[in-house]
C-alpha cells in the first residue's frame, strides 16, 4: 500500500490571518475608547469643572488607569507563560512583599531612617522587588525557571511574608495598624505627584511594550515547552524575561495603588472571551481593558460611597469581592 | 549559517531515496547522531553509544521496550538534553552552534499528543510554525500563509483551517501538529510516538502521511514507534534498541527478524506470511 495524494483542496478559502493593520487598527481603536472611558469618568458626577477639580480627577484617573493596564496585561502574559488561566501577578508575592515593606516603613518611621524617606510607595516597591528576587531564586534551578516551581515558591514566599507582617505588626503603633489596615484594602490615591505617575508610566508602558513584542512567543508556548522550543521559542529566556517585567509593573502598580486583588485574574478573562485566543491581541488588548475597567469601578466606587454612608470605597475592596466568586466560576468551569 | 526557504515540494519528483549513488547519501545526511552517550542525574544510563543517521527522503523508525532509551534520543537529537559523549550534526555543523532560530528552520518537532493550553484555531497554531520565518510579532506574510497552506494541503488538515484543536479527534489533532512542523520547513522532522493515543485507522493514516513526508518533501522523519508491525511496513530503516544500545539497524526486512525481535523484546515472537514484503510480527 502506498501514499495516496489527499485530493486537491488548494483553492479551500482559509480564515483571515493578523496583519500588522489591523492590529494597529485595534490599537487605536481601544486607545480611543480608554481615553473616551477617562473623560467620561472624569466628568462624572461632577458639578465643578473648574480646570483645578479636573486636574485632580484626570490625576486619579491616569494613576487608575496605569495600574489596571500593569495587572492586566501582566496577567495576560503571566498566564501565558506557565499555561495557567489561574495565575495573575500577585501570585509572585508582589502584593505580600510590598505590604512588608510597608509595615516595615511604619514600624522604622519614628527612628527617622532612610526607609522613612522612601515614604509608602517607596517602601511598597523595595518590599515587592525584595520580594520578587527571593521568590526567584527559590524557583530557579541553574538559572532556569519551571512553571510549577515559580507558582509554589510564590504561594510559600506569601504565606511566609503575612508571617512576617504579623510579627511587625506587634512592634507598630496601634494608630499606624488602622492606617496599614487601610493600604492593605488597595485605593488608587486620591492625588499623585506628577514624578510618581511618570515614573509608574515608564515602568508599566515600558513592560507592557516588551509583553507585547513576546507576544507571538507566547501563542508557541500554548503547545507545550518542547514544541516551543522546537520551534525557536528560547523557553528558558521567556520565562525568566516575563517573571521580570511583570514583577516591575506589578510592584510599580503596588506602589501606586496598594495591593488591587482579582484585578489580574478577572480582567484577562473577560478579554479571552471576547477576542480570540492570540495572545499578540490578547495582551494587547487586556493593557486597555484593565485601564477602563479599575477606571470604572473608581468612578462607581466615589458615586457609590455617599450612599453607604462612608468616605471612601476602596476599589479592592471591590474587585476583590467581585474577584472572589468569579475565580471559583472559572474554577468550576475548569473542574 | 545560509537559509533555504525555498524547499518546499512544489514539484517534487516521486523519488524513493533508496537507490542512489554513496556521494548523493552523503550529501543528504540532515541529521546524525554520533556515539551518543546519555547518562541522567540519578545514575541511570539511558544512552550508552547510540549512533543514528536520517537522511532526506528516509523514515527512520526508533523501536525498543520501554526505557530503552528512545526518548532520551529524541531529546538529544533536537537539542532538549545534551549527550555527555558523543556528537548530534545537524546538516553537517554541530547542533549546539546553531542558534534558537537556525535550529528551527532546519529541525522540527512532533509531540506524542497536543497538548494546547488556549483555545487557538488550527490554522493559527501551524502558523506558529513560521514564527522563525517571521519578524518579532510573527506576522504572517503572502508566503508564510502558502507555506502553511502546503502544509496542510499535504497532511490533509485544509477543511478544518478556521476549527479549534480541542474540536478535533485525536488523529486529526496529531495530523495538525505534523502540518506545524512542516511549516517551519525544516529539512528533519522527529517524532515522538506520534500514534500511540488513536485507533488503528488513523495510526495507518499517521504513517502513511510520514512516509509522505519523508519521500515526496523530501525531508529526514525520525519517529520513536511502539508497532513493530506499522514501522516494519512504513520505515525505510528500523533502529531496534534496548538498555541504550542499538541492537540492530537496516532495512525492515533485515531488523525485524525473529531473532532480534524476541532479543530486544524479550518475548517469542511467531512471523506470519501475509504476502506482503514484511511477514506481520505477533508476540506468542
Amino acid at each position: 500500500m502506498t501514499a495516496e495524494a489527499p485530493p486537491a483542496q488548494a483553492h479551500l478559502p482559509l480564515p483571515p490571518t493578523l496583519s500588522g493593520r489591523r492590529l494597529l487598527t485595534m490599537a487605536a481603536v481601544l486607545a480611543g475608547a480608554t481615553a473616551v472611558a477617562m473623560a467620561i469618568c472624569t466628568l462624572f458626577g461632577q458639578a465643578d469643572l473648574s480646570w483645578a477639580v479636573v486636574e485632580l480627577r484626570l490625576g486619579r484617573l491616569v494613576a487608575a488607569a496605569l495600574v489596571g493596564a500593569a495587572l492586566a496585561s501582566g496577567g495576560m502574559a503571566l498566564q501565558a507563560m506557565l499555561r495557567n488561566p489561574l495565575a495573575e501577578p500577585y501570585l509572585l508575592g508582589i502584593s505580600s512583599g510590598a505590604g512588608v515593606g510597608v509595615l516595615l516603613g511604619m514600624a522604622l518611621v519614628g527612628g527617622g531612617t532612610w526607609m522613612a524617606g522612601l515614604g509608602r510607595g517607596g517602601m511598597a516597591f523595595v518590599g515587592a522587588a525584595v520580594t520578587c528576587v527571593a521568590v526567584y531564586l527559590i524557583a530557579q534551578r541553574r538559572g532556569r525557571l519551571d512553571g510549577y516551581s515559580l507558582i509554589l515558591s510564590g504561594v510559600i514566599v506569601n504565606a511566609f511574608n503575612t508571617a512576617v507582617m504579623l510579627a511587625i505588626n506587634l512592634y507598630v503603633n496601634p494608630y499606624r495598624i488602622a492606617e496599614f489596615a487601610r493600604w492593605v484594602m488597595g485605593e488608587v490615591p486620591e492625588t499623585c505627584t506628577r514624578g510618581q505617575l511618570l515614573l509608574a508610566a515608564v515602568c508599566v508602558v515600558g513592560g507592557w511594550s516588551v509583553l507585547f513584542c513576546r507576544s507571538a512567543w507566547f501563542n508557541a508556548m500554548g503547545l507545550g515547552d518542547e514544541v516551543a522550543q522546537s520551534a525557536g521559542v528560547r523557553v528558558a529566556r521567556l520565562r525568566g524575561e516575563t517573571f521580570v517585567v511583570v514583577s516591575l509593573m506589578a510592584a510599580a502598580a503596588v506602589a501606586l495603588a496598594g495591593p488591587i486583588g482579582f484585578l489580574g485574574l478577572i480582567v484577562p478573562h473577560i478579554v479571552r472571551l471576547l477576542l480570540p485566543a492570540d495572545h499578540r491581541v490578547l495582551i494587547l488588548a487586556s493593557g486597555f481593558f484593565g485601564a477602563m475597567f479599575l477606571m470604572a469601578v473608581d468612578t462607581a466606587c466615589n458615586a457609590v460611597a455617599p450612599y453607604v454612608q462612608v468616605a471612601v470605597i476602596p476599589v479592592g475592596i471591590v474587585t476583590a469581592l467581585m474577584g472572589g466568586p468569579f475565580f471559583l466560576v472559572l474554577l468550576r468551569r475548569r473542574m | 549559517m545560509n537559509d533555504d526557504p525555498d524547499n518546499m515540494p512544489a514539484d517534487a519528483p516521486d523519488a524513493t531515496a533508496c537507490e542512489q549513488p554513496a556521494e548523493e547519501l552523503h550529501r543528504d545526511l540532515a541529521m546524525e547522531g554520533r556515539d551518543l552517550a546519555f547518562t541522567y542525574p540519578d545514575g541511570t544510563q539511558a544512552l550508552r553509544g547510540v549512533s543514528v543517521e536520517g537522511r532526506a527522503g528516509r523514515l527512520v523508525c526508533l523501536l525498543g521496550p520501554n526505557g530503552s532509551g528512545k526518548t532520551t534520543l529524541l531529546r538529544c537529537l533536537m537539542g532538549r538534553l545534551h549527550a555527555q559523549r558523543g556528537q548530534v550534526l545537524l546538516d553537517g555543523d554541530p547542533l549546539k552552534l546553531y542558534s534558537a532560530r537556525d535550529r528551527a528552520r532546519r529541525l522540527a518537532y512532533v509531540p506524542q499528543q497536543p497538548d494546547v493550553a488556549f483555545a487557538m484555531n488550527v490554522q493559527e497554531i501551524i502558523l506558529t510554525g513560521r514564527l522563525v520565518h517571521t519578524g518579532m510579532l510573527g506576522l504572517a506574510g503572502r508566503k508564510d500563509v502558502d507555506v502553511a497552506r502546503e502544509a496542510m494541503r499535504m497532511t490533509d488538515t485544509l477543511t478544518f483551517a478556521a476549527r479549534r484543536l480541542d474540536e478535533l479527534s485525536g488523529g486529526e489533532a496529531q495530523r495538525v501538529m505534523i502540518a506545524r512542523a512542516l511549516a517551519q520547513q525544516p529539512n528533519v522532522c522527529l517524532l515522538d510516538e506520534p500514534t500511540s493515543h488513536l485507533d488503528i485507522r488513523h495510526q495507518l493514516r499517521i504513517y502513511e502521511l510520514m512516509q509522505r513526508v519523508a519521500h515526496d518533501w523530501p525531508m529526514a522523519v525520525i519517529c520513536i514507534s511502539h508497532d513493530v508491525n506499522l514501522a516494519a511496513r512504513f520505515a525505510d530503516e528500523l533502529i531496534l534498541m534496548r538498555d541504550g544500545q542499538v541492537v540492530a539497524a537496516g532495512p525492515p526486512t533485515q531488523a525485524a527478524t525473529r531473532d532480534i525481535l524476541a532479543e530486544v523484546y524479550d518475548v517469542e515472537i511467531d512471523l506470519i506470511d501475509t504476502g506482503e514484503a514484511v511477514p506481520t510480527i505477533r508476540a506468542r
